[in-house]
């Protein structure tokens, strides 16, 4: 006890230096965790914006179509970058009228690399009230990370454009063939599927139970980019000049060929979705769903001009067209 | 054995009294126990108050780290602005992280950053045209405001800008 002077400074010194190194420690260890915290936070902004620049959709195709104050809008989005991307909203400007409206929600994802076709009965109608079909129109769509995506019209030029007093059909001339129908047990095929020949020269075969079917490709350039279904009624029809004033004809009704050649018995419509090429075939002396098949087989030889007179819907309308095709040679 | 026992006796009586009147050592005792005590109570004291302001400087400097982090998750997208008969029509979403977004102040500026208009009595509507009853928007929410009485040149370029309620700012240039 005699040597005790000093020991509460000893003491007192060895306390606060524990406190101080205590309150330091914590306060610096608090720090360090908020800062953490605060490093997660901006990293995470960061993802956030690295995925908002990485979305690249385009909206290309763009059509308006104005019914009444709806204003339909089909397009063709694409998802070209690597994230996926929701569209939220799509916006469209009457700029002839300087007005404006929106459809939203969409609830539209696409995955990187996906194609979504907004046409047909899946466009998007915006109403806006005194649009007309000759207005201009401009459109954006909205992603859920706020990107603005412009669409944008063809810069091509449509091929039904160039031919507008022809139709919404282009047909393709190389891809023309003929082939000879037989029976086999109770169905009719194709001989020689799906090669067949070329459909200006046609070998008529003769016999019981045979006839000629025809092939042709028709791609749908619609300037509305409606989708055209083709009805049985549809019918592949000739002209052979006999005489100057008699000439006589011969059709091949639309009909409905399985993968390996076999021609139905009964008929479904043929859809020719816009942009689309789609083979379809003429092969029966009348009407499937009215009298059933009847290979069909032409009464005449020679040359004859071929007209393609198509019925059925374009869209939700009524469709009819009558198309000068090609020039058949038929030999027996 | 007797006389033995009755020194011994008289021994310790004289410690008792040479405790109880010789009291030097006992002082320096009892001084360095109280001085002990007093430098712990002292220290805790200052331990308290040092562990109270650190923890309110915790709380301010937490506040001002969450205001931050909250400020960083904020984002508005301009899905369009549209300026017709004098009025501003500015359609908003908020694709941030954060809900409860609220608009705080709007400028209205010309393509010199000329202030044309500010606004701080902002009412957000939905798209459906009726009044966001929470007066924020939501993640994912859209919204619109509109500014009345703004004298705009058509087809010249402005720009316009939102503060939030959090003090973040997101600009959009136009054609009026």
């Amino acid at each position: 006890m005699a040597n005790s002077k000093g020991f509460s400074s000893v003491i007192g010194t060895t306390f606060m230096v524990l406190v101080m190194m205590f309150l330091c420690t914590s306060v610096f260890m608090w720090t360090l965790s908020q800062n953490t915290i605060y490093n997660e936070a901006m990293k995470e902004k960061n993802q956030i914006e690295v995925d908002r620049l990485n979305e690249k959709v385009t909206a290309s195709n763009v059509n308006y179509t104005v019914m009444g104050n709806v204003v339909s809008v089909e397009v063709v989005l694409e998802n070209e970058g690597p994230v996926s991307v929701e569209i939220v909203s799509l916006w469209v400007i009457d700029a002839t009228m300087n007005k404006h409206n929106f459809s939203s929600p969409l609830n539209i994802n696409l995955k990187p690399g996906n194609i979504t076709y907004l046409q047909g009965s899946k466009a998007i109608n915006v109403t806006i009230v005194g649009s007309a079909s000759l207005h201009q129109f401009s459109s954006w769509f909205v992603t859920a990370r706020g990107n603005v995506v412009p669409s944008e019209r063809e810069g091509g030029i449509i091929v039904a454009q160039v031919s507008a007093g022809i139709g919404s059909v282009a047909m393709d001339f190389t891809s023309f063939k003929y082939y000879n129908v037989s029976k086999v047990g109770s169905s009719y095929v194709l001989n020689n599927y799906p090669n067949g020949g070329s459909g200006y020269t046609v070998i008529q075969p003769s016999g019981k139970d045979v006839g000629i079917a025809f092939e042709l490709c028709l791609t749908n350039f619609d300037p509305l980019k409606k989708e055209i279904n083709l009805s049985s009624a549809s019918v592949f029809w000739t002209l052979f000049p006999v005489l100057p004033t008699q000439p006589r004809g011969t059709m091949w009704y639309i009909v409905n060929v399985g993968d390996n050649g076999t021609i139905a018995g009964t008929f479904t419509t043929v859809t020719i979705p816009y942009g689309a090429t789609t083979k379809v075939f003429f092969a029966s002396a009348q009407d499937v769903n009215t009298g059933g098949f009847v290979p069909s087989l032409s009464s005449y030889t020679g040359t004859a001009p071929v007209n393609l007179a198509l019925v059925g819907k374009i869209g939700d309308s009524a469709y009819g067209q009558n198309v000068p095709f090609v020039s058949i040679y038929i030999k027996k | 054995m007797k006389l033995k026992s009755s020194e011994c006796l008289d021994m310790d009586l004289k410690k008792v009294w040479k405790l109880l009147h010789e009291r030097r050592a006992v002082s320096e005792v009892v001084s360095s126990v109280i001085l002990t005590g007093a430098v712990i109570a002292v220290s805790f004291v200052v331990l308290f108050w040092a562990q109270y302001r650190s923890s309110a400087y915790n709380e301010q400097y937490s506040e001002a780290m969450n205001a931050d982090i909250a400020r960083l998750k904020e984002r508005l997208a301009f899905e369009y602005v549209f300026y017709g008969g004098g009025n501003l029509s500015v359609y908003l979403m908020n694709c941030g992280t954060i809900d409860n977004v609220t608009v705080q102040t709007v400028y209205v500026k010309d393509a010199a950053g000329a202030p044309i208009q500010v606004s701080s009595s902002i009412t957000l509507m939905q798209f459906n045209r009726t009044q966001i009853a929470d007066k924020d928007l939501d993640r994912g929410e859209e919204g619109y405001f509109v500014l009345s009485s703004v004298s705009l040149v058509a087809g010249k370029s402005y720009s316009v800008r939102v503060v939030t309620g959090r003090g973040s700012t997101f600009d959009h240039t136009f054609i009026a």
